[in-house]
């Protein structure tokens, strides 16, 4: 390099437009999220919590409208289009999806840079979480099971590969973790009685590294929690949501979805390893270290797919690395992350599906309130307590926040044989009521909550801040700021749907920005100065 | 953490959710639903609508031949059900409906020479003098079981009629306090007759549930009244309501909407006394009360 290239170098940090762009440094990953959004959580924790402060609740009110980009794709196989992906933002450009669609545009505009439109041949298209990213290359999953990895700058294809089997019903949604030369894969896929798997994929060329089968094999460990190998070889347990990452442990944490037939198991009688768990992996090798079971012998689509928030907290006067889940049966689960050892279990909304928790901190599922052919009342919306919309964990106010569904509903058996198939049953929700909570990580009780005058289901993601605040959405499209520490309303904004996505914050020359996806719709926020 | 304890919670929950003003809500069941998605997806209207709005959803392609299907099921029936089970889904033989050959096939193409040449090494033996149409008949009965097991738009609810009808009664009449509003002569009168039992179940349950249930639709209905800070009050129909707008249409049609920290609001919901008993139900009640409906023919 000549004195000139090295003078020229020397400026380019001061030069922004110059830089190098639409490159992840791998040290972002491990940092807290400021200047960059590198993974769909923000960080490896989980916690969607920004150390961010330029917004704050003292200048919230000046909080306002910077761009909107509406992705104008229109209904897809039937239904409106939905961001519930979470956008990475690295280099000052976003990248977010919907099932099909991926795209890059500009965040201080919203101006599109480029948009890849993918020709599926089936697969669900029940969502899109996002991509991941590694160094100048971005993964993206579509719905009939396609891994691809893109040049970042220019949205080209570098290569793709068929990682789930759309003929057998599989689909992916989940948005790739890369940790260090690791890509991490899920899948999703419950129509056809399908095992789940986990993989691990070279960032470069995309070849396998492991695969963790989310049932054991013969012989193996967890096998005696089935039947027969024909019930375990067919058992479910999908891994359809981005996991988090200790890089001290070096422990990858996942939860797992429900076992299959969904609603009828009376063709896997037993724990039904490892579905509806909370897993820990060595991610280098794919091998378990340790699991808790939320959900034995799921018989309600009580995926446990929920996001492992990993934080450090005081427990009875010791400092603790731990674990908590705000799982879809109703439980929220507080772990020691080192071994899995359970510390709270503790309902968030109505649990009659279980008898209440055995001195391991396991729920014991309520066999009088398995899906029966004339139906069992449950006081727990059809979709569970919770979904996959992210939570967030504050360190400020330690406090755990979910976007909790009360409700009612009547389950029912359909498939009575001795070896049923597909779901085998349904529920149907007959009453539920959404609330914001705000849970004590130290005894699981619910400090505060927000229940929504509006009609509907809350499906909104969570982000808390530094800045004292909490972003969240309404059933009625209201994209809402409160106070973390007590629940009150500090500012909000009528957006023309519910907001269906994570929120993030960045900040990018100087500006602190809110971006949030609802319905067809990514709207950035920053203050009016 | 100790039982009584989670009680506790439990009861401090529905406490809090009980006091709460409380909404009507449709949602379909989860046969149509996504994954996640249970009670954001309307039900499409009639069966057949369900099970292809369903198909579409889950990229499972088109039905398969019905007819073709049932001729199918008389070949599977009388040549492979020995090994294969008489639902095809395994005996001796493997399971069909989870063969990873047969879900990758399309008209036969797979199926066709397996039947044909069998599979010595396995015991299966050739069924050489099958045509290429009965062995396109064969295929569509095997995804035909495919995808009645895959389309969940397609399940039915089996017989829900299972509790005493006495004891049903005797509920209406006295625990549940329904007489209090309801009539098996007057609004209630035929209401059997209209409702399929599934239906009806999730209608006493919560009325709002079943969309457009015919006898009390219109009670549905939350009524506000709003007082402003004048004094006067406006009592309509509640339009809409979140954490900072409300709205409503009065008795002449005209609509109104304040910001929520300006006015008070009253409101009543008609199913409130259905609400409350959703935390009071056995299912032992639940199913008698239904057997006492059905008989209102």
């Amino acid at each position: 390099m000549n004195i000139r290239l090295l003078s020229i170098s020397l400026l380019l940090p001061l030069i922004p437009s110059l830089l190098p762009a639409q490159t992840l440094n791998p040290e972002k990953l491990l940092q807290p999220p400021t200047d960059t959004w590198p993974t769909y959580n923000g960080d490896y924790s989980g916690r969607r919590y920004s150390t961010l402060t330029q917004i704050n609740s003292s200048n919230i009110g000046s909080l306002s409208l910077a761009w909107m980009h509406r992705i104008g794709v229109g209904e897809q196989r039937g239904a409106a289009s939905e961001i519930k992906s979470t956008p990475l933002l690295v280099d000052g450009v976003l990248y977010f999806t919907i099932p099909d669609h991926l795209w890059a545009v500009n965040a201080r505009t919203g101006e599109e840079i480029w948009h890849f439109d993918w020709v599926d041949h089936g697969g669900h298209l029940t969502g899109q979480r996002g991509v991941g990213m590694y160094g100048s290359w971005l993964y993206f999953l579509t719905p009939d099971g396609w891994f691809i990895s893109f040049e970042a700058k220019d949205g080209k294809v570098r290569w793709k590969i068929q990682v789930a089997d759309a003929k057998l019903q599989y689909f992916t949604t989940m948005a790739p973790l890369v940790i260090r030369d690791h890509v991490i894969v899920g899948v999703g896929g419950d129509a056809m009685d399908v095992p789940g798997y986990l993989e691990s994929r070279d960032p470069k060329t995309g070849a396998l590294q492991w695969r963790w089968n989310t049932e054991p094999q013969v012989g193996e460990p967890g096998a005696e929690t089935w039947p027969n190998a024909g019930a375990m070889g067919h058992g479910g347990g999908m891994t359809w949501l981005p996991g988090t990452y200790d890089p001290e442990l070096n422990l990858l944490y996942w939860g797992t979805g429900n076992p299959n037939p969904v609603y009828a198991g009376q063709g896997r009688k037993g724990a039904n390893l490892w579905t509806c768990s909370i897993v820990a992996l060595n991610p280098d090798t794919g091998k378990l270290v340790w699991y808790f079971q939320g959900s034995p012998h799921d018989t309600h689509d009580w995926d446990e797919v929920e996001t492992p928030v990993l934080f450090d907290a005081v427990i009875k006067g010791q400092k603790r690395k731990l674990l908590a889940q705000a799982a879809r049966n109703g439980y929220f689960f507080v772990l020691d992350r080192t071994n899995g050892k359970n510390i709270v279990s503790a309902p968030f909304v109505g649990v009659n599906w279980s008898k209440g928790v055995d001195d391991s901190g396991q729920p014991i599922p309520n066999v009088a309130k398995e899906p029966k052919t004339d139906g069992a009342l449950m006081n727990i919306d059809g979709g569970g307590g919770t979904n996959w919309n992210p939570p967030s964990f504050n360190p400020d106010t330690g406090l755990f926040y979910v976007n909790a569904n009360y409700g009612y509903s009547i389950t029912y058996l359909t498939d009575t044989d001795a070896k049923p198939e597909g779901y085998g049953g349904s529920a149907r929700t007959i009453w539920s009521q959404a609330a914001l909570e705000a849970l004590d990580y130290k005894t699981g009780k619910i400090r505060w909550s927000h229940f929504f005058p509006s009609k509907g289901s809350g499906r909104a993601g969570i982000l808390t801040t530094a800045g004292k605040l909490l972003f969240s959405g309404d059933p009625s499209s209201n994209l809402i700021a409160w106070d973390p520490e007590t629940g009150k309303i500090l500012w909000h904004f009528g957006l023309s749907s519910p907001v269906s996505n994570g929120p993030i914050t960045y900040t990018l020359d100087g500006k602190q920005y809110l971006v949030v996806g609802a319905g067809d719709t990514l709207y950035a926020f920053k203050l009016i100065k | 953490m100790n039982y009584a304890r989670r009680i506790s919670i439990s009861v401090v929950l529905f406490l809090a959710v009980s006091l709460l003003p409380l909404g009507a809500q449709t949602a379909g069941t989860t046969a149509a639903k996504s994954k996640e998605t249970a009670a954001e997806q309307p039900p499409p209207k009639g069966k057949a609508a369900r099970a292809d709005k369903t198909a579409i959803f889950l990229g499972l392609g088109a039905a398969p031949d019905a007819a073709a299907s049932d001729r199918g099921a008389k070949l599977f029936s009388a040549n492979c059900a020995f090994c294969h089970g008489a639902k095809a889904t395994g005996g001796e033989g493997p399971d069909l409906v989870r063969s990873a050959l047969v879900l990758h096939d399309e008209k036969a193409d797979l199926i066709g020479p397996v039947v044909h040449n069998g599979r010595p090494d396995k015991g299966m033996p050739s069924f050489s003098s099958f045509t290429e149409a009965q062995l396109y008949d064969l295929a569509e009965f095997l995804h035909m079981r495919i995808y009645l097991a895959a389309n969940r738009g397609t399940y039915q609810v089996q017989d829900v009629v299972t509790g005493d009808p006495k004891a049903g009664e005797a509920y209406f009449n006295g625990a549940g306090r329904c007489k209090m509003c309801h009539s098996p002569s007057g609004d209630l009168a035929h209401v059997a007759a209209k409702y399929q039992p599934a239906d009806l179940q999730a209608a006493f349950l919560y009325p709002a549930s079943v969309t457009g249930f015919g006898p009390t639709a219109k009670r549905h209905e939350e009524q506000v009244t709003v007082t402003l800070p004048s004094g006067q009050s406006v009592s309509g129909v509640l339009k809409r309501q979140d954490d900072f707008n409300i709205s409503m249409v009065d008795s002449s049609g005209q609509y109104h909407s304040w910001p929520r920290n300006s006015v008070k609001v009253v409101i009543k919901d008609p199913l409130a006394g259905h609400r409350n008993l959703l935390d009071q139900y056995t299912d032992a009640d639940m199913h008698n009360l239904l057997a006492y409906l059905v008989t209102l023919k």
